[in-house]
């Protein structure tokens, strides 16, 4: 059974002359034919395979074939080995059969069938395609992928019809794995468990049932005579496909220099018209010229800096970061990316990777790369790092090398100033790194910005020195402070104000591992708690079930109410304890708060709302709550004596309230002219 | 209480002489003696009275003090330099973050997260005995950003109030005014006036009594503006837009201007859409942008009367703003004035002796103080300061006024004065970079005869730009150094 293709998987509609899909030639490049972007479509379509010279760290590659038949669906293939473009539009994939007879194409898919051992898959046991939904959009996927509500982006790699293509279980299985088929990192293994992975297969198949045990099975492919395979596999052999996907036993051929450029217009592989024997590109008029542009001109002077901007274009990096002032997440993506909103954008968005190899510790730039959990020290980005465990060394190395920054100044050796390193991190006195720094285990003491304690493991101490001059500089909008503003020390009393032996003994402290900054608060607490002893006690506050503009009044007798300031009338009465005014007075973001005594009664709501006034105070200091209501005036008087609470309530004009009392009390009831009293006891 | 019986003078930065007396100089009252844990979740205020300085408000010679923990207190006799000889009188209490104090006859009107309250004192005990609602109306969703300042009167006795959008948990920014500005109806009711707004925690009228806000910057607000404040107009945040949707909107925008294009050009999206009469340059002027108190003192406080100060909050510094107007729009330039704060400068007073009390708080944000909240005095010395006075727009170029006459040969140097100009994306993001910076050449400085006006050419002046000129080794008559040496105008028009 065929699932329905749902709409936001139809395949983007790229305008026919589109040409390949490569995200960041379109991203940065498709605007003017460039060498530059020439070089980006020379690596990522494929022509290095053949052609060599890679202009990018981690070489494209095809996908594995392994386990293909476990895994994508044979009529699937067969169409788009006939025509890429009609399995997936934009697809890198050159057209490698137009000179074939349909029997060879089908030798070449028998021989396709015999690759890898066959799957046999564990079958989750449930599947939720709202939660992959969420996942998809929260966890990064959009960053490379139109978001669900979007049908057609320029900047997402377009997905294939997968219901066509695959099925659950196998999408689960590549979704868990995608470094074991995406050689090349272009799809990078992420992070998911095994039911966040059938979730978003779930999502993207719009699987709706809650049991994968019920969707489709892959049709079987048809098992294959021998001498068609081997007919199949000379074909593959011939044509070089083992040039762009790792074949078992089949060589690559060695590369076919490119060296004269006078003929390129003619090129086989470029040309408009299709040629027998040669992979066709149905490239754009843009690509065409960029193509040419970069084979024919003279390559540029720093071609690092090139392979640099080259690598983060074709692993598509820049989906997510920003390099040189270049990439980061695009209008249509930035929304995407969320987080923790009190860190600002850097709460939500990576951080940048300008100068990341001189940044980093190569050990740790390897553990980030190779996805290493434990080196994920973002935990408020929802957006999830992905991981090239295969390519970390090589991606490391390069990038360290790339960013090296020579004769960058180091941070002061030696060392010896530990305490003061202690006291600047923290708040007495110091630079409050703390403030905003989780240490260890310790939370900060405010906004969740990232763990420091130890951040030694990760940067370069040289790094570490400039970062704290200039932070700005490197995080353009970041919330951190320069403490040493033009590398004058803003803390005068701490080791004569000397920047480099604060700095240092920041950077030693943390490295010596022991202890942690002063200025943790102890959470004993309750020093603020509120004990009516003369005359009632009122403080404002935010108060569950009660609402945002909660009056408390405590009285001496052990009897406290909240009232409602938003619709004038008393909400709660409870006994003992009044109230913990710590969070009310003095924390940044105080929550609604509750009573400290345990019983308490909730007064049911009136009907009718009042307006509220404001209150006088008697001369006990009891509050005479102030009314609006309709047309006239009301007061409404509380005050406690024998462990009773009472209620007064008195009018101007017209007839008395209604009136609405807490329930499991013991109402006594005094009636005057214009004058109702309340009298509260409990049983 | 903990008091320090050391009375600090802290000398005000002087790049001309480190032997002269600074022009200023900065007394302490009340510092905290617990530290700047200003983001603590457990953060506790240390011994004495937690002066959180919120509001401030004289009442003959006593300053009356609102505090965010929730009090309003007297102090008397603050203009004395001996501590002991300062009281504090405990006047109002359990007050929800109040954020502005202004005297209305005998009561004063002190703002609350949830309404405008008016304190008063019957009996005449000293304490007050009425907590009265002069006016409410907002939504109070509970989220902590959503702060209340106010009131704050103008020239014609509008009292105005400015409500902040929330953020974080609990933030609805869709319904109740948030982002917008307002002044206390007849009836008592928040009546929505202009919107916009971030955080606009600080309000002041000029002496001509238009009134003024600050912003802060972050979503939306590239860097800290300063705006002329008054009914109908946009200020460019967009976060509370849903809330033209209510019937009681007093007005509709005609256009919504779209983000991710330069300032200049999006304010040509709809005439409601109008630009800050000054933008505060991140970091070079400071962060967060507070208070705004109009300098009025006969001369006392220096020669800036007329002028607004704006207290900054992340640099613990005071700044100072000249306004012209020009086609009937308020514009002008910025300059740095004091600094070395110990805490997050938030409110401004003039005392009635002519010196300015300055009122910190730090809690929930960070500042180059590392205390967490004082009050402090700042008294003019004998030696006057030596600044930029006044810079002026001219069809031109720009026109500057010295405080005191200036050496001609010290500004008529090449190098001398160097000119960029530049401008902010407009933009949801949190702050924004300077975009489309560019030199400009600058020509035919001349020097007035009692060397006290220096007048100078701009090539491609760049109207709605800020025009950021630096001086390099100018020199008074006297010999002495700038005490600043930078001003920022923003040239929303170019005079005719």
């Amino acid at each position: 059974m065929k699932i329905l293709l749902p709409t936001f998987l139809l395949l983007l509609s790229l305008p026919a002359q589109a040409g390949p899909h490569v995200v960041g030639y379109e991203r940065f490049h498709s605007q003017t034919p460039s060498a530059e972007g020439g070089a980006l479509l020379y690596s990522e379509l494929g022509c290095a395979n053949c052609h060599g010279n890679s202009q990018v760290a981690i070489p494209r590659k095809g996908p594995s074939l392994e386990n293909l038949s476990s895994r994508v669906d044979r009529d699937w293939v067969v169409k788009f080995l006939k025509d890429p473009n009609a399995g997936r539009e934009g697809s890198t994939m050159p057209h490698m059969m137009h000179g074939l007879a349909p029997p060879e194409i089908d030798a070449i898919t028998a021989y396709l069938g015999t690759l890898g051992k066959g799957l046999n898959f564990k079958k989750s046991r449930h599947a939720n395609a709202e939660r992959g939904s969420a996942l998809y959009h929260e966890k990064g996927c959009v960053a490379c992928h139109a978001p669900q509500a979007k049908l057609e982006s320029e900047l997402a790699v377009a997905l294939p019809n997968l219901n066509e293509k695959t099925n659950l279980v196998a999408l689960e299985h590549f979704l868990s794995n995608p470094s074991k088929y995406r050689l090349d990192g272009r799809m990078p293994h992420l992070p998911l468990d095994k039911q966040e992975a059938i979730d978003i297969a779930a999502h993207l198949l719009d699987y709706q049932s809650s049991d994968p045990r019920r969707a489709p099975d892959l049709k079987a492919w048809p098992k294959a005579e021998r001498n068609m395979v081997e007919q199949g596999r000379a074909l593959v052999t011939k044509m070089n496909c083992a040039s762009c996907h790792d074949l078992p036993g089949i060589q690559k051929e060695k590369p076919h220099l490119l060296s004269l450029t006078s003929s390129l217009n003619q090129g086989a592989c470029i040309s408009i018209q299709p040629t027998k024997s040669h992979p066709h590109y149905q490239l754009s008029e843009k690509q065409r010229a960029s193509l040419i542009a970069y084979l024919t001109i003279q390559k540029p002077k720093d071609q690092n800096h090139q392979k640099g901007h080259l690598t983060f274009a074709a692993m598509n990096c820049y989906a997510c970061h920003s390099r040189n002032g270049i990439g980061g997440p695009t209008p249509e993506s930035n929304a995407f990316f969320i987080g923790d909103k009190s860190l600002g954008d850097s709460g939500r968005i990576p951080p940048p990777l300008t100068g990341i190899g001189h940044k980093l510790q190569h050990d740790w730039l390897k553990g980030v790369l190779s996805g290493q959990p434990d080196h994920l020290v973002r935990p408020y980005l929802k957006t999830r790092m992905p991981a090239y465990p295969a390519h970390a060394e090589t991606l490391t190395k390069w990038l360290g090398q790339l960013d090296s920054v020579p004769g960058a100044k180091p941070i002061l050796s030696n060392s010896k100033d530990l305490e003061e390193g202690r006291k600047l991190l923290g708040t007495r006195g110091g630079a409050n790194c703390i403030t905003c720094h989780h240490w260890g285990d310790k939370k900060s003491l405010g906004i969740p910005a990232l763990d420091i304690s130890s951040l030694n493991q990760r940067l370069r101490p040289e790094w570490f020195r400039s970062y704290l001059l200039d932070p700005a500089a490197y995080r353009p909008g970041t919330l951190m402070p320069s403490l040493w503003p033009e590398g004058h020390s803003s803390i005068p009393d701490i080791l004569d104000g000397n920047t480099e032996r604060q700095i240092a003994a920041i950077w030693e402290f943390i490295k010596d591992g022991k202890g942690h900054p002063t200025g943790f608060p102890d959470r004993s607490g309750g020093k603020f708690e509120l004990v009516p002893k003369d005359r009632p006690i009122i403080q404002r506050t935010f108060f569950k079930k009660t609402g945002s503009k909660t009056i408390l009044v405590g009285f001496p007798g052990q009897i406290h109410i909240a009232y409602d300031g938003l619709n004038a009338h008393p909400s709660q009465v409870w006994k003992g304890r009044f109230f913990d005014a710590y969070n009310t007075w003095f924390t940044r973001a105080a929550p609604f708060e509750e009573p400290l005594g345990n019983e308490i009664f909730e007064f049911p709501k009136p009907e009718s709302k009042g307006r509220f006034r404001g209150y006088r105070l008697d001369a006990s200091g009891n509050p005479i709550f102030l009314i609006q209501s309709g047309g006239r005036k009301l007061e409404e008087r509380f005050s406690v004596s024998d462990r009773k609470l009472s209620r007064m309530i008195s009018w101007t004009e017209g007839t008395a309230p209604v009136v609405t009392h807490p329930k499991g009390v013991e109402v006594a009831k005094n009636a005057k002219k214009n004058t109702l009293t309340f009298i509260y006891s409990w049983k | 209480m903990e008091v320090k019986h050391l009375l600090l003078a802290i000398a005000v930065f002087s790049s001309a002489n480190a032997e002269e007396t600074p022009p200023y100089r900065i007394v302490e009252l009340i510092s905290a003696s617990s530290p700047s844990d200003s983001r603590s979740k457990e953060w506790k205020p240390g011994d004495g009275i937690p002066m959180e300085v919120s509001g401030m408000e004289w009442i003959g010679d006593t300053l009356a003090v609102a505090i965010r923990k929730g009090e309003v207190w007297m102090i008397d006799n603050p203009l004395s330099e001996d501590r002991d000889k300062i009281g504090y009188r405990l006047f109002a209490s359990g007050l929800h973050e109040p954020l502005g104090l202004t005297l209305d006859g005998k009561d004063l009107l002190v703002s609350q997260r949830a309404e405008i309250t008016r304190l008063q004192d019957n009996d005449g005990d000293g304490i007050a005995d009425a907590y009265l609602t002069e006016c409410d109306g907002w939504n109070v969703s509970g989220n902590y950003h959503a702060y209340a300042y106010g009131p704050e009167r103008d020239g014609k006795g509008n009292l105005w109030v400015s409500l902040n959008l929330g953020m974080g948990p609990l933030a609805n920014n869709s319904i109740g005014w948030r982002g917008w500005g307002g002044v206390i109806g007849e009836e008592g009711q928040f009546t929505p006036k202009s919107f916009g707004m971030r955080s606009p925690s600080g309000l002041g009228a000029n002496r001509e009594g238009d009134m003024f806000f600050s912003d802060q910057q972050g979503t939306w607000i590239p860097t800290t503006p300063i705006y002329h404040l008054r009914p109908g107009v946009f200020y460019g945040n967009q976060e509370s837009l849903e809330t033209l949707k209510s019937p009681d909107s007093p007005f509709q925008m005609s256009a919504i201007p779209k983000p991710n294009q330069p300032y200049p050009k999006a304010l040509q999206s709809c005439p409601e859409f109008v630009p800050p009469a000054v933008w505060l340059p991140y970091n070079k002027m400071g962060r967060s942008a507070t208070d705004i108190q109009v300098i009025d003192q006969n001369g006392k406080f220096g020669p800036f009367d007329g002028q607004l100060l704006v207290g900054e909050f992340t640099n613990s510094s005071v700044n100072r703003v000249f306004l012209e107007k020009i086609d009937g729009e308020y514009q002008g330039a910025c300059f740095p004035f004091l600094k070395d704060f110990p805490a997050a400068v938030i409110r401004l007073s003039f005392a009635p002796d002519g010196s300015l009390f300055v009122g910190m708080t730090n809690r929930g944000w960070s500042s180059l103080g590392n205390r967490s909240y004082g009050l402090h005095r700042v008294i003019p010395s004998k030696v006057p300061p030596f600044a930029i006075q006044e810079m002026r727009a001219k069809p031109d170029g720009f026109e500057l006024r010295f405080t005191e006459p200036i050496d001609p040969d010290s500004i008529t140097r090449a190098g001398a004065l160097e000119m960029t100009s530049y401008t902010y994306q407009y933009s949801n993001k949190y702050g924004g970079n300077e975009i489309q910076t560019k030199p400009h050449e600058l020509s035919g400085v001349e020097v007035s005869d009692n060397g006290l006006l220096v007048r100078f050419q701009v090539r491609e002046l760049r109207p709605l730009y800020v025009h950021e000129l630096r001086t390099k080794g100018i020199q008074s008559a006297r010999g002495r150094a700038l005490d600043h040496p930078d001003a920022f105008y923003t040239l929303n028009r170019i005079p005719k």
